[in-house]
């Protein structure tokens, strides 16, 4: 039974996932997103509109849309919500100054009915760089112990050195998975 | 149950469909659902609704969806400007695609999307475009940056675009410079500043010319287009342009043949119009304008209105090549009709038969329109070509002789321009013209041959009747003809005044009164106080000899000829209208464009003959007020018999005026003081006390000279005005002072504002022996028609003999028109006098009364002054207040038709006597109160 299960599944799977890639300008989404895609560090300018690559990833497809962070462009990220799988939320790590906002812009994305099943990754970018802040502080400093009725995890990530990445899509490909 | 199921409803409609197609995962899908949203976007559906959904397509590597999805966003960006931003990443993206048809059409969209919100964010794509390694790209993005600076001018100078516009005028790819030159004089013409911002320089122009054998049809239009905005330094890089474009003249597309020919004329401008260069290049410019002719109609079209500038400017190049302009039967009526034209132009002796033969059988033709220009044709043609007027004239005639309605009107039309231009030759056909006067319907052939019977009138026997004849329906006729036939009228009558007196009578009543178009009225007012005041002046002016016309006013204004020499092969010179006539927006900045000027000879081309002649032909407006004013002033015969002062004065001030001297004591005037209206001190109430000869009859004062021998060809009048029985005479003298007997008098008013009329025909003895004189009494009634005259009395009489007639206008004595029953009740008197405004009164004195208060009233009394007198025990005996009520005839009981003078408070003091005045003047049908 399983056998067939899983055979279904195969052809299921091949359905693409779709991620999105959100948070503040500056925060490394773009990067993130073609380190995942052809595995290098490109260079990027800042992101006015979006940028969508497929992602395979362990036999899984991910069509993954990477947003622009800017506060203009900010507004037009709930376009993209719909049927939307999982959320990889990017935060600067060493941009104290502004995890404020970011915690104010996740919740609110949060609350959105559209991603109320989305699964959610944290990724606390930019780890490579001295001054920033820890996990420990990240999940403090985005409220995410209030956190309810939502899978998600927090990862430590640096995409420039390709850091964390796995371990951050290893998870997400699973909770996926088991999600079905 | 409710009705609320009726507003909500199942269906999901096809924006929600397509909606969910787009975000479908399958590619084909969305593929389908992209071209479902543009099919409804071109049929006008409003699918904007879509924009997120349709741009988040945008990103995909399938060409096919990446021109949807770009096509939409051309035309939906700018209702959705700030969504639009979400595209600027993928423009970025794809001009950097390695795919070169992908990175221009990401240049080419982005130069499309009109939003000022992310045109900032483009400026590096289109730097990086610019200075692609394909050509493609590159001819692209030059063309984008004169989208760019349309929608952000400022933009594109700071970010130093033109220059690099300016560095793709040396590329290597032909294609890239012609589009480069484009863009920039794109750009240029949309400077606010109205100075280009870039200038073509020799080195340019000489990469442009070397690009120019090298690039498509459409990117030599570009370029022959900026060379000719282009102006060389001098003849001889004139030359060496002209020689390099003309092998451009032998190219298949019109539209370069046509811009080379631009450039050509322009810098043809700048050589000498003898050189042989010039006469060499004219040869080879009429070759490819004459194959042009040989395309579809269309072409054929474009290019005759070119071919018409080309012929106006520069008549040598086409004057061999009539034949090519006559009209083929199968030709479009549009392309006919131009044809004639440029037939007309090229008119001249050598060929003038043949034209006419070709002018004639188009005359026969069925379509109307055509017929009628040719007709005209033919007339300009006897204009044009001196020598072959006659045989235009006998080629008209026959064409009358076919009857056919619309040929003979227009024939009439051309004779009537014939006649203007060679007066008094082709008179003879005149009689013909006459007999066809039934046939006339249209306003302009009437007009026309009105003009004709009115400039010809001492030659057509019945011109009267005939004019007499279209008068008939003078309401019916439109503005064209009735200012025709006014004109005619007046002509005939200063050419036979003998008997046409009652037609010009009429036509100007019809004129001034029973018309409301202004512009008729006025020259009906006009005609009339020319023939009223001095029909000498009047002959002068009517029947002055006209300037003759030249073949040269159907022409365009030079300036406009050079302006439109400069836009050939544009629309502006198939309209023949400069640009800024017909293109919004643009005008303002962008600098008419001009010929060049001969370098060498500057100083004449800038006065140069025709603009000095045409500012001597028109003068100014100030210096034709300026003449205006000094013929007012020096005119005096104009005026010589009609008093200048009572013109200006109002009605009040000529009783009061009037009045004073009627009270007055000095004795009068001299009685043969000439003009004696005029001066104050020969008033009318004055000369009642001076003279009044018996105690019974009213003052009469003596007689003035109204008409002296020398204006009236010898006849002299001299005459008054009188009261007796409570009628009006007109009492004149008449001497014949010529050398022969005269006969046939006759007397006519003009209206006036009393209504008087003779009430019976004027007895002279007949005939008046020369050196005789007659006591005329003419017996005036006040039933006529009124018309209000400046000053109130003034009276226009016309008096006629087997001589002449003479004008003459008279101011009568107020005191004739005094009535005897004008006696008033002292209370109706006294509320009368309150009624009327004091603003209405006038104060004055008069001296050297030597009369008592009684003798004063007695004397008034005579004169229907009725005075209450009202006695009152007063330190002065002999002051006294009275009340004075005159009352004018009312002739017309339903009009009340009144002067009343009221006057009150007159005493007599010693030798003054004081009075003051008011009067109320109803004059119907004026109304007014004075």
């Amino acid at each position: 039974m399983g056998g067939l299960l899983s055979y279904f599944r195969s052809l299921i799977g091949s359905r693409e996932m779709r991620i999105l890639i959100l948070g503040l300008d500056g925060a490394g989404k773009t990067t993130i997103l073609y380190r995942l895609q052809v595995g290098e560090v490109v260079t990027t300018i800042p992101t006015i509109g979006f940028n969508v690559e497929q992602v395979t990833y362990k036999n899984l497809k991910f069509q993954v849309w990477d947003l622009g962070g800017q506060t203009s462009i900010r507004p037009y990220w709930r376009c993209y919500y719909s049927n939307t799988d999982a959320i990889i939320y990017v935060v600067d790590s060493v941009d104290k100054d502004r995890i404020g906002i970011s915690k104010q812009e996740l919740v609110s994305m949060l609350e959105e009915e559209e991603l109320k099943g989305a699964i959610l990754a944290v990724l606390a970018n930019k780890q490579d760089m001295e001054g920033a802040m820890s996990v420990a502080e990240v999940h403090q400093a985005l409220g995410l112990d209030l956190l309810r009725n939502r899978t998600f995890q927090i990862f430590k990530t640096s995409a420039i050195k390709g850091e964390g990445l796995d371990q951050a899509m290893d998870w997400l490909s699973n909770a996926l998975q088991s999600r079905k | 149950m409710t009705d609320s199921k009726y507003f909500t409803t199942t269906k999901k409609g096809e924006i929600f469909e397509l909606k969910s197609e787009l975000n479908s995962e399958k590619k084909e899908k969305k593929r389908e659902a992209v071209k479902k949203v543009i099919a409804s976007m071109t049929v006008g559906k409003d699918v904007s609704a879509l924009f997120p959904d349709v741009v988040n397509c945008m990103q995909t590597d399938n060409l096919e969806l990446k021109k949807l999805v770009y096509l939409y966003l051309m035309n939906y960006a700018k209702s959705q400007p700030d969504m639009a931003i979400m595209a600027v990443n993928t423009f970025v993206k794809d001009c950097e695609d390695p795919n070169p048809l992908i990175r221009a059409l990401a240049v080419r969209t982005m130069g499309c999307i009109r939003v000022d919100k992310i045109t900032e964010y483009l400026c590096e794509p289109l730097r990086k475009c610019l200075k692609d390694e394909d050509p493609y790209v590159r001819k692209t993005a030059a063309v984008c940056v004169a989208k760019l600076h349309d929608i952000n001018a400022s933009l594109v100078e700071d970010q130093g675009f033109l220059d690099q516009l300016k560095e793709l005028l040396s590329d290597s790819n032909p294609m890239v410079v012609a589009n480069a030159v484009a863009a920039l004089s794109e750009i240029n013409e949309a400077s606010s500043s109205g100075v280009p911002l870039v200038e073509m320089n020799t080195q340019t122009i000489n990469k442009l010319l070397t690009a120019l054998n090298e690039c498509t049809e459409w990117g030599q239009v570009f370029i022959l287009d900026s060379i000719s905005n282009y102006s060389p330094k001098d003849e001889r890089e004139a030359q060496s342009i002209c020689e390099r474009i003309t092998p451009r003249l032998a190219h298949a597309n019109a539209a370069v043949v046509l811009s080379a020919v631009k450039v050509l004329m322009k810098l043809m401008e700048m050589m000498a119009p003898d050189a042989d260069f010039v006469v060499n290049l004219s040869k080879k410019l009429a070759p490819p304008l004459v194959t042009l002719l040989s395309s579809e109609p269309e072409v054929q079209y474009v290019a005759l209105r070119n071919i018409n500038l080309i012929v106006q400017k520069r008549p040598d190049i086409l004057k061999n090549e009539m034949k090519v302009f006559f009209v083929k039967y199968n030709d479009p009526i549009y392309v006919k009709l131009e044809k004639l034209d440029i037939m007309i132009r090229l008119a001249n002796q050598s060929n003038i038969a043949q034209v006419l033969s070709e002018l004639k059988e188009y005359a026969t033709e069925v379509d109307v329109d055509f017929v009628r220009k040719a007709v005209r044709a033919i007339g300009r043609c006897a204009i044009k070509v001196e020598p072959s007027a006659e045989r235009c004239v006998s080629t008209l005639l026959d064409l009358i002789q076919t009857k056919v309605n619309y040929v003979v009107q227009e024939a009439i039309v051309v004779i009537k321009d014939i006649f203007r231009k060679y007066p008094n030759r082709y008179e003879s056909i005149i009689s013909t013209l006459c007999e066809n006067l039934d046939t006339l319907d249209e306003p302009e052939a009437r007009g026309s041959m009105i003009w004709i019977i009115g400039e010809y009138a001492e030659r057509i026997d019945n011109a009267d009747e005939l004019l007499e004849s279209f008068l008939e329906g003078f309401q019916d006729e439109s503005t064209q003809v009735q200012l025709q036939l006014l004109t005619a009228i007046v002509k005939l009558f200063l050419k036979r005044p003998a008997d046409t007196q009652e037609l010009v009578q009429q036509v100007l009543t019809l004129a001034t009164q029973d018309s409301d178009n202004p512009d008729l009225r006025d020259r009906g007012f006009i005609y009339w106080r020319l023939l009223s005041t001095d029909p000498a002046a009047a002959r002068e002016v009517v029947l002055a000899d006209k300037p003759l016309i030249s073949e040269e006013t159907d022409l365009l204004e030079p300036s406009l000829l050079d302006e439109l020499v400069c836009h050939i092969a544009s629309l502006a010179s198939v309209y023949h209208k400069p640009p800024s006539a017909f293109v919004e927006g643009r005008g303002l900045g962008s600098s008419r464009r001009a010929l060049p000027t001969r370098s060498g000879s500057q100083d004449i081309l800038e006065s140069s003959p025709s603009h000095g002649e045409r500012s001597g032909v028109i003068p100014t407006q100030e210096s034709l007020i300026g003449d205006l004013l000094t013929m007012d002033l020096g005119g005096p015969p104009v005026a010589s018999s009609v008093p200048a002062a009572p013109f200006a004065s109002s009605g009040l001030d000529l009783l009061s005026g009037g009045l004073d001297g009627l009270l007055s004591d000095s004795p009068s005037v001299p009685p043969q003081q000439a003009a004696a209206t005029a001066a104050p001190s020969v008033g009318l109430l004055g000369d009642i006390f001076g003279l009044a000869p018996s105690a019974s009859a009213s003052y009469i004062a003596p007689k003035q000279m109204w008409l002296p021998a020398a204006r009236g060809k010898g006849l002299e009048i001299t005459g008054t005005f009188s009261r007796r029985n409570g009628q009006i005479q007109m009492e004149m003298t008449m001497t014949n002072r010529a050398m022969q007997p005269m006969i046939q008098f006759a007397v006519q008013l003009n209206k006036n504002s009393f209504g008087l009329v003779p009430a019976a025909p004027l007895h002279v003895v007949s005939p008046l022996a020369p050196n005789q004189s007659y006591e005329a009494v003419l017996l005036l009634n006040p039933t006529g028609p009124v018309q209000r005259m400046e000053p109130l009395t003034n009276l226009q009489v016309a008096i006629k003999n087997n001589i002449d007639v003479f004008y003459f206008a008279v101011v009568m004595p107020m005191n004739v028109f005094f009535a005897e029953d004008g006696q008033m009740d002292k209370r109706v008197f006294l509320s009368t006098w309150k009624d009327i405004p004091a603003a209405n009164e006038v104060q004055y004195t008069i001296n050297n009364v030597n009369l008592s208060a009684d003798a004063v009233s007695s004397k008034m009394q005579q004169n229907n002054l009725n005075a209450s007198v009202e006695r009152r025990k007063e330190k002065n005996k002999n002051l006294s207040p009275k009340m004075v009520c005159v009352n004018l005839p009312g002739a017309d009981p339903m009009r009340l038709r009144t002067l009343r003078i009221y006057r009150r408070y007159a005493g007599v003091d010693g030798s003054i006597l004081r009075s003051k005045i008011r009067c109320h003047c109803n004059l119907s049908p004026w109304k007014n109160r004075t």
